[in-house]
């Protein structure tokens, strides 16, 4: 029976209608046959290009469904027979009893729903990277194509099918099963899930603030993810947790935009329009999770906060105890700078501003939250409600000055506005004409390296401050929480140039805080060749950082001057660069053609994601095919320290033994 | 995106098989997160009718049978084509009929 009417409907759509409800299961099914989750997905894909030739033709059969699943599982009957065709043939030439196995029969009625929780753990898998694990979930549990998977990541296409085969190697090379995990292992394992389900929604949730609909769709398959595992998992309290949390958030996404396009804040939202059936369908799963009882953790104790909001029909109704009380036990269990922010939030509504301001400010030294906007504007708030206007004003502005956000922007600098002009309005020079006066009067090379420090320091005191307002405990503050950990030439560098600006503006005590500290060590030990070598043939890893720790390793070059290059400054033939003073071997010669795969211009390193229309990077610094912008050496440091466990900086990469 | 679902009569007798059917399908598409409300209807019901002022209330309507709507399902999907399929499924378990798909604006 074909559609007769169908609405315009096209072979395609149905035939991606079908899969997405589909995919899963048929993936699931594959997997347990063919024990690969690499050709489970590839005989899947092959079933859906046969639908697309023969649905156009003979018709969309009546239950599409078991028509992919059923033309999929004879494919991998096939190879399974082929696979023992080969390993009988082996068998015989090696003089042995020919082998006994059967292509698993398909009428054994196995656990179709077992099958998709245990695939749900496989591409969540913790030995694959957190991008990889979210492209797999999404491209095997909710049947998106890679390109949807890359428009909803700002990814181009080819990063999300590479992230998908490494993340495929990479469970095959590591021997994943598609096991379940084993008593031990479990609750490590589901909290991989959990983690990743919950990013697939916060990807969307923070779009929808952009009004990107093809990212808010994210939601909507986040939450499907943690309605098929509650189903699937009944008996775990966190995934009715993590279930109930989304549904509370996704709630609000209506009320929580005004119609210009700006945030707003969950106390100002207009209740009425929170979704009641996504009200509803958390408080059900917010039950399950406390009927089956056990100490809470951080996703049923975020539920409750939720749940907690949403009971409140008035703003005024909220009862702040109760959730000051229950970040006080999220914060032990989920001790993260961005929860106790949150939790400071909470008490100033309980006990007043000042107790949450004292709480605020004991997070400013945390490195961590440096560029979080959040953070100025949560002490904003407060201190407004505290009636220091002055200092509300200056963190406001802060805080708009490190949102990536327009609409975010937008608000923060209407919020600014709004605190009480200053009663002694100030008339002279702010910190920011002050800095810009001295480095202005400064010869190029110095301004440059001066600027980087001066720059953080107005950015983080506030360019209207008046500089009488600023003292040598916040000149400390700031460069201790950015400059802390570096090395000891790079903190007296930034000292230097502090107190070269204390001196001038006539304040020298405003470097007082700063100590100067003793060179390095001896220069960082070298990382061992065959460590070099493990790490870029690591098929989990990126191509584009293994290229760049091969070329590292083999030219000895400069990290900046090798993050500097351009694909037009490379004669990838001579294996070195047009002027020379970059060169390198063979293993990079592949990984460099690998990374580069047709590209002719632009910088050879770049980062993951393009840059939000808020941020127009120099052109030079910008791929004009991509759009995407060089990889920076904080990325690329952060990139490696992460990959051997923090024990190694790309300078020890190009160390000589 | 949400889109609500009506069923007119349909013409497979209701028996514990169409019960069980019916009953693993609402379940398999409310543990989905697809299924947010369904059931189903009094035939004629209530009209309330507003003209001016007056407010008038009536019984009915009454229509004929093959017209009235019976049955409802309120599905939360992420493409037209999505809610197409799930009506399909729908309808190979109730036999003969008509369901009528109308997205839903809002919230």
């Amino acid at each position: 029976m074909t559609s007769a009417r169908g609405g315009g409907e096209e072979p395609r759509a149905r035939v991606d209608a079908v899969w997405k409800l589909e995919a899963a299961r048929v993936v699931a099914a594959l997997t347990r046959m063919v024990h690969d989750v690499g050709l489970a997905e590839e005989l899947a894909q092959d079933a859906l290009v046969a639908a697309l030739e023969q649905w156009p033709a003979e018709g969309v059969p009546d239950n599409p469904g078991a028509w992919l699943t059923a033309v999929a599982k004879r494919r991998a009957v096939d190879h399974l027979r082929r696979a023992q065709r080969a390993e009988r043939a082996h068998e015989r030439a090696a003089s042995e009893a020919p082998g006994t196995a059967e292509v698993p029969d398909d009428a054994d009625a196995p656990d179709e729903d077992a099958d998709v929780l245990r695939l749900m753990f496989l591409s969540c898998h913790p030995v694959l990277p957190t991008e990889g694990r979210l492209a797999l979930t999404l491209r095997l549990l909710g049947g998106l194509s890679a390109a949807e998977i890359a428009r909803a990541f700002l990814v181009d296409e080819t990063t999300v099918s590479r992230r998908i085969a490494d993340a495929k190697r990479a469970l095959a090379a590591a021997g994943a099963e598609l096991a379940m995990p084993g008593r031990e292992e479990l609750a490590a394992r589901l909290r991989s899930v959990l983690e990743v389900v919950y990013l697939v929604f916060n990807e969307g949730y923070a779009a929808t603030w952009g009004r990107e609909l093809v990212r808010a769709d994210l939601c909507g398959q986040a939450l499907r993810l943690g309605h098929r595992l509650a189903a699937l998992a009944p008996s775990e309290p966190e995934v009715h947790g993590l279930v109930a949390l989304m549904e509370l958030q996704a709630s609000r996404t209506a009320a929580r935009t005004a119609p210009d396009g700006s945030p707003i804040p969950l106390h100002e939202q207009d209740r009425g329009r929170w979704d009641p059936v996504h009200v509803r369908r958390g408080f059900t799963a917010m039950l399950r999770a406390r009927d089956l009882g056990g100490a809470p953790g951080p996703y049923v104790l975020q539920a409750a906060i939720a749940v907690c909001h949403a009971q409140a029909r008035r703003p005024e109704d909220t009862d702040w105890a109760a959730i000051a009380a229950l970040y006080d036990r999220l914060a032990s269990v989920l001790p993260t700078p961005v929860v106790a922010l949150n939790r400071a939030v909470a008490v100033a509504r309980a006990r007043g501003p000042a107790d949450g301001l004292a709480l605020v400010d004991a997070l400013r030294d945390d490195p961590r939250l440096r560029d979080y906007h959040l953070l100025p504007g949560v002490r904003a708030d407060l201190l407004r409600r505290l009636g220091r206007g002055e200092e509300a004003r200056r963190e406001y502005a802060r805080a708009a000055a490190l949102t990536h956000n327009d609409a975010e922007r937008a608000f923060l600098d209407a919020r600014a506005a709004d605190v009480a002009a200053p009663a002694a309005p100030t008339t002279g020079p702010t910190l920011g004409d002050l800095v810009d006066g001295f480095l202005a009067g400064l010869a190029a090379p110095a301004r440059r390296a001066y600027a980087q420090t001066l720059g953080r320091l107005v950015r983080d005191l506030g360019a209207t401050t008046p500089p009488a307002a600023v003292d040598a405990d916040d000149v400390a503050r700031v460069v201790h929480t950015s400059w802390d950990g570096a090395a000891a030439t790079t903190w007296n560098r930034h000292r230097a140039a502090v107190r070269s600006f204390a001196a001038w503006s006539g304040r020298p005590e405003l470097a007082d805080g700063l100590a100067r500290r003793a060179a390095d060590a001896p220069p960082a030990a070298p990382v061992a060749p065959d460590r070099v070598a493990a790490l870029c043939a690591d098929p989990a890893v990126p191509v584009r950082e293994r290229a760049l720790w091969s070329l590292l390793h083999e030219s000895r070059a400069p990290v900046r001057a090798v993050l500097a290059l351009d694909v037009t400054d490379l004669d990838r033939d001579d294996r070195r660069t047009h002027d020379g003073a970059v060169t390198w071997r063979s293993r990079t010669a592949r990984l460099l053609d690998e990374l580069l795969d047709g590209r002719t211009r632009g910088p050879v390193f770049l980062t993951d994601r393009r840059p939000g229309p808020a941020r127009t990077p120099a052109s030079a610094d910008r791929c004009p095919d991509t759009g995407r912008t060089r990889l920076s050496y904080e990325r690329a440091e952060y990139l490696f320290t992460r990959a051997t466990g923090r024990e190694a900086t790309l300078r020890r990469l190009r160390a000589r033994a | 995106m949400r889109y609500l679902m009506t069923t007119g009569e349909n013409s497979r007798r209701p028996d514990e098989a169409l019960f069980a059917e019916m009953g693993a399908f609402i379940e398999e598409m409310t543990a989905a997160g697809i299924l947010i409300a369904t059931g189903g209807l009094e035939p004629g019901g209530t009209t309330v009718t507003s003209h001016g002022d007056e407010i008038t209330v009536t019984d009915g309507p009454f229509v004929e049978a093959k017209e009235a709507i019976l049955g409802f399902a309120l599905v939360e999907v992420s493409s037209h084509e999505e809610a197409l399929e799930v009506s399909r499924r729908f309808r190979r378990i109730v036999g003969d009929g008509d369901s009528v798909l109308r997205r839903v604006m809002g919230p």
